[in-house]
């Protein structure tokens, strides 16, 4: 019994740590701190926030289909069976502590300040701007225009 | 126009058999460290990382185990005699070569993009996740589809492939634009030229309009996939994970986390060694993607010294050689 409450409060770590992880600046089909804030909440013995019935506006649904045809090369049917099965974890309290601490790691960023590429690869020489570019669009700081994706096009810049 | 690509590529099968100076160098460390056998968690390599999972967790895929069962294998490259390594250019052929880039002052920066980019890097690419039916895995595929538990399938394989193309996008941004550009062209040219083929004779699909339908398919994942791999190089490991975990884990909802770690892990060392290169050096295909059962360590300010000091005596030998070889020539900068 004290390793399955052991387990549970680990469980209930790692939710912590999930809800601290940057939420997606745009929407995809499945959403990584979602699905393992559902499958560790579980573990924890919460109750489930019911996401999955909370229902996509028609607005999620027309920017997911204008931006991908077929999703992730998946046929549709089995994406639901994905979405909609319960993985069977069984977790044991070293397992779980490994997860746990994997997450930290990951949610530290700490290879990206281990191995830090330095301005040669963020501002690369042949398009500084390229990475600005694209967090400005995805955080609708400074949208394209028309004209700035034509000239992307026709330039390549 | 193929023997100026060809003579290129000569060229580039000497270059190969040259030991990396780099890759050597940030080797080094990491042997040392095996030899000290004092091992801290800090230097386990991608591989360790992820073998030391201890979770279990069922289904892991949806996807079967499937692997390519091909009627007829395609050569890796292709089965021209131009891109294989042991060839050579006759002479004649060569001293023409030569004589054409000299008097058309061909730009052999451009030029080479297609034999290094298209042939080399690619071949690099491909093979990190080949799999073919009653074959035994390489070195590189065991760690992805039995260590990581992938799905031994075809899109798996592209997935991978993508991942390791997009490494070397990011290193090809860092060069002058029109040539890093033209490498990026090269080599997406070649992925998808291989994909069809691969398609008709390796998946056996007979109809050219489902072909073009998973070319499509394809298409749309890898630009999603450098999108997101974009986003993630650029912000945080957060972001990076979830971006491997909805391309290269295909979004699975028991998701490992010491697996993603192992990744991220992985694709940040890689990351780590391309922007210690000089343009130079990456133009010319010396670069090799790090096996996922080493470890990449962080160079001391004295060894990176030492590292741009070799490669800038190794081109300057190279460059003012009163007897270089027009093909040789290379406005590209090794100092960066």
């Amino acid at each position: 019994m004290s390793s399955s409450s052991a387990i549970r409060d680990s469980a209930k770590q790692i939710l912590r740590i999930i809800e601290k992880l940057p939420d997606e600046r745009i929407k995809h089909l499945v959403s990584f701190k979602d699905s393992q804030a559902e499958r560790f909440r579980r573990v924890a013995g919460l109750q489930s926030t019911n996401n999955s019935e909370k229902k996509a506006s028609l607005e999620d649904i027309k920017d997911i289909i204008t931006r991908t045809s077929g999703p992730l090369g998946l046929q549709k049917d089995l994406l639901k069976k994905v979405q909609l099965t319960l993985p069977h974890d069984e977790l044991t309290e070293q397992s779980i502590q490994e997860q746990m601490k994997a997450l930290t790691n990951i949610s530290d960023s700490k290879f990206k300040k281990y191995y830090e590429v330095g301005d040669k690869l963020y501002k690369p020489a042949g398009n500084p701007i390229y990475y600005q570019r694209i967090m400005d669009e995805i955080e609708g700081k400074q949208k394209e225009t028309f004209l700035t994706a034509l000239r992307t096009v026709v330039f390549g810049k | 126009m193929i023997r100026i690509a060809s003579v290129c590529n000569s060229l580039l099968n000497q270059a190969k058999l040259v030991p990396l100076e780099n890759r050597a160098l940030l080797h080094k460390s990491s042997r040392l460290l095996d030899e000290n056998k004092s091992k801290s968690e800090e230097l386990k390599s991608p591989e360790d990382l992820a073998k030391q999972s201890h979770l279990n967790s069922k289904p892991i895929d949806f996807t079967n185990y499937a692997p390519v069962k091909p009627s007829k294998k395609k050569t890796l490259l292709s089965d021209s005699k131009y891109e294989s390594n042991d060839y050579r250019l006759p002479k004649w052929k060569e001293a023409f070569g030569e004589l054409v880039i000299r008097t058309l002052k061909l730009d052999m920066d451009k030029v080479r993009a297609g034999p290094v980019a298209g042939s080399y890097y690619y071949a690099l690419c491909k093979n990190i996740a080949l799999q073919y039916e009653g074959e035994e895995l390489s070195n590189t595929a065991k760690f992805f589809y039995q260590d990581l538990k992938l799905p031994r399938t075809f899109s798996q394989w592209f997935q991978i492939t993508i991942l390791h193309e997009w490494l070397l996008f990011v290193r090809m941004r860092a060069m002058p634009f029109k040539y890093g550009r033209n490498y990026q062209q090269k080599l997406v040219d070649r992925t998808f030229a291989d994909i069809e083929v691969r398609l008709f004779d390796e998946m056996n699909v007979t109809t050219g309009r489902i072909v073009d339908q998973y070319l499509k398919d394809f298409n749309t994942q890898l630009r999603g996939a450098v999108f997101a791999y974009d986003e993630g190089f650029y912000t945080d490991d957060a972001t990076l994970a979830a971006a491997l975990w909805r391309n290269l884990f295909g979004g699975r909802k028991n998701i490992d986390m010491v697996h993603l770690e192992a990744m991220v892990r992985y694709v940040r060392s890689q990351l780590y060694v391309l922007s210690r290169m000089s343009d130079r050096d990456f133009a010319v295909g010396s670069f090799k993607f790090v096996p996922p059962d080493e470890t990449v360590e962080r160079l001391s300010t004295k060894q990176e010294a030492q590292l741009k000091q070799k490669t800038i005596e190794k081109y300057e030998a190279i460059d003012n050689d009163p007897n270089i070889l027009p093909s040789d020539k290379s406005q590209l900068s090794y100092k960066n």
